[in-house]
């Protein structure tokens, strides 16, 4: 059985009170389409990532999955319960950290914060303290958390907030820029920890929707790319980049200063060939870099087809 | 674990973070105690200028301080109940906050339950504050059965609830204007006898008017309490208002929860669950 399976799903926002605004002749918008005919599944430890851009739908579907939104048509999944018929248990499966930093109560510690959220998720107060122990050794949260949520960082808010999803140790983790306002390093910590809940046992399954392009390169085994609500591609990384262009620009640089460029196929043996013709002619090789098409140019490409449709 | 086991540690959970939240404006807190003392002196001095005017007809208004109080004490009460589940909703949607707690394994009774539970206990303080400061500095007597007394209290609470379960999901949709909220704060402090008898609505403002406090439940609840605290009657005497409270209890708790569950689904179609 997938983690998530999201079949024929589709979302449209309806238009409060539509037919009230047109009796009263006031001006009425049309219903905002967020997601159409969107289908996937999502294994069980699999980091799958969801890139597009803003207003593209990633957020909708995130929050359909979560049980925050209700689908217009088609269904979600998590674990065999159905987002909408079986929502609480859902709720148990998952946890969702968001970048929206309002979701915490301002005056509250941090600790007071995710014991208040362990408490709603049925922990007793033993285990909770002991969960928000864990947490917070693993986000690195130990000195701010007797500290009120409204005096942290915005990066500590971040961690707080992926923090909070980890509390009941959901097998489901909903992960909307986990990384975004944290510094360098921190943000490399947090890719370590996203990458090792989905390789412990049991594996956490991880959706992730990111700008960070190239951290969604990095951590997801699948990427599915979305526009204007509908999916485009889904494949990995590698595959889709493929997509683009299956060449890449090689550039040797040797030890007497001069440098080699070439432009290959992802399956040619160009590059063993060259290198074996150098290591002939006696010339020592002191760097290889490869250009080649990134998860950007693939979300360009399926930007501009849209936009000439 | 099923959802009644887990019940008691939410309710506790939401009690615990709102009196955290209290606690963090400490200043609020005795300025309301002031501020209650204020209200109770005050009516201590206006209630000196009926003193022996009063009609014999209102036997509960034999003593208009000890009817003031406590109307105040259970306006205080009515007032929570109907207004603060709409107010938690609100707030915990201006704050954004709702979608956090909706992403808990947590049902809609629950929420509805738990996120009052604190204002109910802080309404009680103020509330008992009312009668507390009468009896101590002022004498006011009150007699009869106490327990009876908080059967209506609760069971009204109870009733008005299910008003603001009605409010609250207004809130929910609507967002803003809930005429729930204006039409029971206004009427039940003119309509439900919290300041003089009903009976005065009736002969002044004619039946019409004087009729709408039939259909406040606050009015019977009053009117229980009343007779309870202050004329010292017993249950057979009071069965007119239990009964009309229990009627006002069958057909509005099941109509409520259902309304609540529907507005929560559709603010979860429009996608406006934290949008205020």
């Amino acid at each position: 059985m997938s983690a998530i399976s999201i079949r024929n799903l589709s979302k449209t926002y309806p238009v409060p009170f539509r037919r009230l605004r047109a009796f009263f002749r006031r001006p009425v918008k049309d219903p905002v389409e967020a997601l159409r005919d969107v289908s996937f599944e999502v294994e069980t430890g699999e980091i799958f990532g969801l890139i597009g851009r803003n207003g593209a739908g990633k957020t909708t579907l995130t929050k359909i999955v979560a049980t925050l939104v209700q689908p217009t048509t088609g269904s979600v999944s998590v674990h065999g319960h159905d987002s909408v018929s079986d929502d609480e248990h859902v709720r148990r499966h998952i946890g969702l950290s968001t970048a929206e930093e309002r979701s915490f109560y301002w005056r509250l510690t941090s600790e007071q914060n995710l014991m208040f959220f362990a408490r709603l998720h049925g922990l007793s107060d033993r285990v909770a303290k002991q969960r928000i122990k864990d947490v917070f050794a693993k986000l690195e949260l130990d000195e701010v958390a007797r500290r009120r949520f409204g005096e942290l960082s915005t990066g500590n808010k971040q961690r707080l907030a992926v923090a909070r999803a980890l509390l009941a140790n959901p097998p489901v983790l909903l992960l909307d820029e986990p990384t975004r306002s944290l510094d360098p390093l921190a943000a490399a910590r947090m890719r370590d920890l996203i990458r090792s809940l989905a390789g412990q046992a049991p594996p956490v399954t991880i959706l992730l929707t990111s700008h960070n392009l190239a951290e969604v390169e990095t951590l997801c085994a699948r990427v599915a790319i979305i526009s204007r609500g509908r999916i485009r591609a889904i494949d990995t990384p590698r595959n889709l980049r493929d997509l683009t262009s299956g060449s890449e620009t090689v550039q040797i640089s040797l030890s007497s200063g001069e440098k080699i460029s070439f432009t290959r196929q992802h399956d040619d043996d160009l590059l063993d060939k060259n290198i074996r013709e150098l290591q002939t002619d006696g010339k020592r090789i002191i760097d290889i870099e490869t250009e080649r098409a990134t998860l950007l140019d693939v979300l360009e490409r399926f930007e501009a087809a849209d936009e000439q449709s | 674990m099923n959802s009644l086991k887990l019940l008691p540690r939410r309710i506790f959970a939401f009690v615990a973070r709102d009196f955290r939240l209290f606690v963090s404006y400490r200043m609020q807190f005795f300025l309301r105690i002031l501020s209650v003392l204020t209200v109770v002196t005050t009516l201590f001095f206006i209630s000196k200028i009926f003193a022996g005017f009063t009609d014999p007809q209102f036997t509960q208004w034999r003593d208009p301080l000890a009817s003031w109080l406590t109307g105040l004490a259970v306006l205080n009460y009515f007032m929570t109940g109907f207004s603060s589940l709409a107010n938690s909703i609100r707030q915990e949607q201006m704050q954004g906050t709702l979608e956090s707690v909706l992403l808990t394994p947590i049902n809609l009774p629950t929420i509805i339950v738990a996120s009052s539970a604190w204002d109910f206990l802080e309404t009680t303080f103020f509330s008992f504050l009312y009668l507390f400061f009468g009896r101590v500095f002022f004498g006011v007597q009150f007699r009869g059965s106490f327990f009876l007394a908080l059967v209506f209290l609760l069971l009204t609470t109870v009733v008005l609830a299910c008003l603001g379960i009605l409010s609250a999901s207004f809130a929910m949709v609507f967002k803003r204007g809930d005429p729930f909220g204006i039409f029971l704060g206004a009427g039940s402090a003119l309509f439900s006898g919290v300041f003089f008898p009903t009976q005065l609505l009736r002969d002044y403002a004619g039946s019409k008017l004087g009729n709408i406090s039939l259909i406040l439940p606050a009015t019977h609840g009053l009117q229980g309490i009343r007779q309870v605290l202050i004329e010292g009657h017993t249950l057979s005497q009071v069965t007119q208002p239990l009964i009309t409270l229990l009627g006002f209890l069958v057909v509005l708790l099941p109509f409520s929860l259902w309304i609540f569950g529907r507005a929560v689904r559709r603010a979860k179609r429009e996608g406006s669950l934290i949008q205020y």
